[in-house]
């Protein structure tokens, strides 16, 4: 984990792409993306997901690891309120996330920076249309220079 | 007002009683210091002895932070055959230390049966270093208390200078809004009253009020003499532990060094971990060797606390604490909606 990622290729600003990370639920939103695949919508290849079992499994630290380490946004996804397959994992995570994207902002890094949302499995549109909204904003506010780790 | 002479004569007189009653195995309190405007914190064990404590300006540890590991449990069943039975402690508690013994209590970190809470209401203390400022160029050789409440303080030319108590008051105190114990057996003193009930949301709203570039910088300023050293977490009465997330290696969450994201990181990390826990004592920026306001963040997320879902920290021991809850109607306005 440590050392994997920190090598980051020298970009030109011109084709300079905003990369996102998208920490996905796997019951609901991961369900989510894969039909918006399989339904062939398409949206920005910007995102790397990463599979989690609960929104309710995300540490804050995560979040701030993927900006440190040059991801430009991180967006977060989980089932629906009252829809968690672990009856409340959604729940509990909220709280979390309020309070680090309330921090974020408080400190001064762009609270578009990371982004939280409910996909169900059954919203493969809507999932194309948050990724677009979450890519598009990356690439308004421009690389993330605040919090990413340069040596 | 009771004066600090009256408390401190009848601290004495509690401990000399409990550990003479033998209610107690362990008195925790504070002595006087080798050095001025400063005390220590002081085990006591027998009530003979109970002449070493003091009162005065000068009293600012958190003695709660000692408790978690009076009480740490054994680590399996053969240590707990030979572990001996958790000790009985009284304690002397100004308003944040009690709140501080109650989110430890809500955590089950100490047993109530085996604590005896000695409250004292509290008029701020002195910040030692705010009182070195004032002084100047003079050294402190001793200091006292006059009967308003202010410093008296004999300095290196031997005269005699006083300070006024609010100009040398610690930050934390100057925004402390409940100075009396909410919970004690034994409370000394009468109720002390806040300074100023909005001074932390005031502080907090100053700094919200800038462009966000320039709360970017501040927080860069007030955080980049950050040497790592970890004081502020080890001085934490609620930052107990005992595989703290800095010290794991694998992963290693967060970097050592002072890269300046790592050191932002680690002060949000922290301060994400004490929201809704964070009892205001003020411990963490006494501790900082570089003068850092490390409550900078934890102010911040306390208020916001308070105004998401109406809690704070250390009032009962009964309530649950907000991140360790959820409500299905919990706000949710931040979230991005296609």
């Amino acid at each position: 984990m440590s050392q994997a990622q920190t090598v980051r290729e020298p970009v030109a600003e011109k084709t300079w792409e905003p990369k996102v990370v998208a920490f996905l639920c796997n019951w609901c939103s991961y369900a989510g993306a894969d039909l918006a695949g399989v339904s062939r919508i398409q949206y920005p290849a910007n995102i790397r997901i990463v599979r989690v079992p609960c929104s309710g499994r995300i540490n804050p630290a995560f979040l701030l690891r993927a900006l440190q380490n040059g991801a430009d946004a991180v967006l977060v996804s989980g089932c629906h309120p009252g829809d968690c397959h672990y009856i409340s994992g959604n729940l509990a995570a909220r709280r979390k996330f309020a309070l680090l994207k309330s921090l974020l902002q408080y400190v001064g890094i762009e609270s578009e920076r990371v982004q939280f949302s409910w996909v169900s499995a059954s919203e493969g549109g809507r999932f194309a249309s948050i990724v677009e909204k979450v890519v598009e904003q990356a690439r308004a506010l421009g690389p993330n220079k605040k919090l990413a780790k340069s040596l | 007002m009771t004066t600090s002479h009256e408390l401190e004569t009848r601290l004495r007189e509690t401990a000399e009683r409990l550990l003479g009653e033998k209610k107690v195995s362990l008195f925790l309190g504070y002595e006087k210091a080798s050095l001025p405007l400063r005390t220590t914190p002081l085990f006591l064990t027998a009530a003979e002895q109970a002449a070493r404590l003091a009162w005065n300006p000068f009293c600012t540890a958190n003695l709660a932070v000692y408790l978690p590991r009076l009480f740490k449990a054994p680590a399996n069943a053969r240590e707990a055959k030979v572990a001996p039975p958790p000790p009985t402690v009284a304690i002397v508690l100004k308003g944040c230390d009690a709140r501080s013994v109650v989110a430890l209590l809500q955590e089950r970190q100490v047993r109530r049966e085996n604590l005896v809470l000695v409250g004292v209401a509290c008029p701020g203390m002195v910040d030692a270093r705010k009182a070195e400022i004032a002084l100047g160029d003079h050294e402190a050789l001793g200091a006292g208390e006059d009967a308003r409440g202010n410093v008296r303080v004999v300095v290196d030319d031997g005269t005699e200078v006083t300070l006024r108590r609010e100009d040398v008051l610690a930050d934390s105190c100057l925004e402390c809004r409940a100075p009396a114990p909410a919970v004690y057996d034994v409370l000394l003193g009468e109720s002390a009253e806040a300074k100023e009930t909005d001074a932390e949301r005031r502080k907090a709203a100053e700094f919200e009020s800038k462009p966000i570039d320039v709360r970017w910088t501040r927080f860069q300023e007030a955080l980049s003499k950050c040497i790592r050293c970890n004081a502020c977490r080890q001085a934490c009465p609620v930052c107990y532990c005992k595989d703290c997330l800095l010290d794991q290696t694998r992963p290693r969450w967060i970097g050592a060094g002072t890269d300046f994201s790592d050191v932002a990181i680690y002060h949000m990390v922290r301060a994400l971990h004490l929201a809704g826990r964070c009892t205001e004592c003020g411990a963490c920026a006494r501790a900082c060797p570089m003068g850092i306001d490390t409550r900078l963040l934890a102010r911040k997320l306390t208020l916001e606390v308070e105004d998401l879902y109406g809690y704070r920290p250390g009032e009962s021991a009964e309530a649950t604490p907000p991140l360790s809850a959820f409500a299905m109607d919990d706000p949710q306005e931040f979230l991005t909606e296609p």
